[in-house]
């Protein structure tokens, strides 16, 4: 942003640059979404699904995982109520991400609360949460939040398009399914300091093992309820002078802290 | 056209989940100190709840032990230790390419 105009597009400088400061935050992960959408494409052409319905599901639905549920329904020949309802299992834990952003979004007009909205990821969510106690002006946030969930869904549609023309291009033996716990390690591991945390972290990881034998992804969304639940219960302060992980010299500070 | 259907359903039921919370909690209010301090754990414990279903499950089995571990334990090092988003899965990134290479 070097142009010394004050806008293009009509968008002026700083929104430019806000938008630009959520792009970069979000942009390690966006290799991992290009790849889940490639191996998303590569589903539908596989199950010989619609190109255009393939596309059509990356930018409407937007959420891989409940996507992928919805083609192995069909191909397994399940009724389409089925399909739809088992898509909105998967997806109920968008429920808990919405909540958590209402009041990050509570001072946005609404149009931009209607659009972000369908612009949550997993990823996106957590990265406006993680930053916008750095963003107090709602005016820069949302241009932010816009920068950190607009490209990010972009680049999952434009994996989409190349896995369906393209098809299994990637090889079984890359086992590239290991992108998703690695993206998700990489945007929980280094924001995680406090004892409410880490109670959660470690409750939510045992009830999701324990609950492995449920459908759906059911054990995801219990696990996370429980986790949230059981670290709520746990006071931030008392707790945090026996945590190995702390480091009481060394508070979270500064930009990088919730990187 | 059944698969365009379901798509679009889903993509509707989707759309009104993401929007609950938000349309719910919003508005000019002050939420109570502990729906505060439970919304503040929503990130750490869906992404856990995420992470141990991909990386120790496979399905409903309990994924072979291999490289998807040991890849993830040096992830988890790197991120403790560089507290950024974009090193932890770099580093993620060659240990699990050097793994499968190495034949495991």
């Amino acid at each position: 942003m070097t142009s010394p105009s004050p806008s293009f597009l009509r968008i002026g400088r700083q929104q430019w640059q806000d938008t630009w400061a959520g792009v970069r935050a979000v942009a390690p992960l966006m290799p991992g979404a290009i790849l889940f959408g490639l191996a998303f494409g590569a589903l539908i052409r596989v199950a010989g699904i619609n190109a255009w319905v393939g596309n059509f599901a990356s930018v409407s639905v937007v959420a891989g995982a409940s996507q992928i549920a919805i083609v192995e329904q069909l191909r397994a020949g399940a009724p389409a109520a089925i399909a739809v309802l088992t898509a909105l299992v998967i997806n109920a834990r968008f429920a808990l991400y919405s909540a958590a952003l209402a009041p990050v979004f509570e001072a946005f007009p609404a149009r931009w609360r209607l659009g972000l909205a369908h612009l949550m990821t997993d990823q996106s969510a957590v990265v406006a949460l993680q930053h916008s106690p750095r963003w107090p002006d709602p005016v820069r946030r949302r241009w932010f939040i816009w920068g950190s969930s607009g490209p990010f869904v972009a680049v999952w549609a434009m994996g989409t398009a190349a896995g369906i023309a393209l098809g299994p291009v990637i090889p079984d033996s890359w086992q590239i399914g290991f992108i998703v716990p690695l993206m998700f390690l990489a945007v929980l591991v280094p924001g995680l300091r406090d004892s409410p945390a880490l109670v959660a972290v470690a409750v939510s990881v045992g009830v999701v093992l324990l609950g492995k034998e449920l459908p759906y992804g059911l054990n995801v969304l219990l696990g996370a309820l429980a986790g949230i639940a059981a670290g709520a219960m746990v006071p931030r302060r008392a707790a945090a002078h026996d945590d190995a992980n702390e480091d009481p010299e060394n508070p979270p500070t500064g930009s990088e802290a919730s990187l | 056209m059944t698969a365009f259907l379901v798509f679009t359903f889903a993509a509707i039921g989707t759309y009104l989940i993401r929007l609950s919370g938000i349309s719910l909690l919003g508005g000019d209010r002050d939420l109570p100190p502990a729906v505060t301090r439970a919304l503040n754990l929503v990130g750490p414990a869906a992404m856990a709840a995420i992470v141990a279903n991909s990386l120790l499950l496979d399905g409903t089995e309990w994924r072979a032990l291999g490289a998807w571990h040991l890849a993830a334990v040096v992830a988890t090092g790197v991120a403790l230790w560089k507290r950024t988003m974009g090193v932890t899965i770099a580093a993620g990134a060659v240990a699990f390419a050097a793994l499968l290479l190495a034949g495991l």
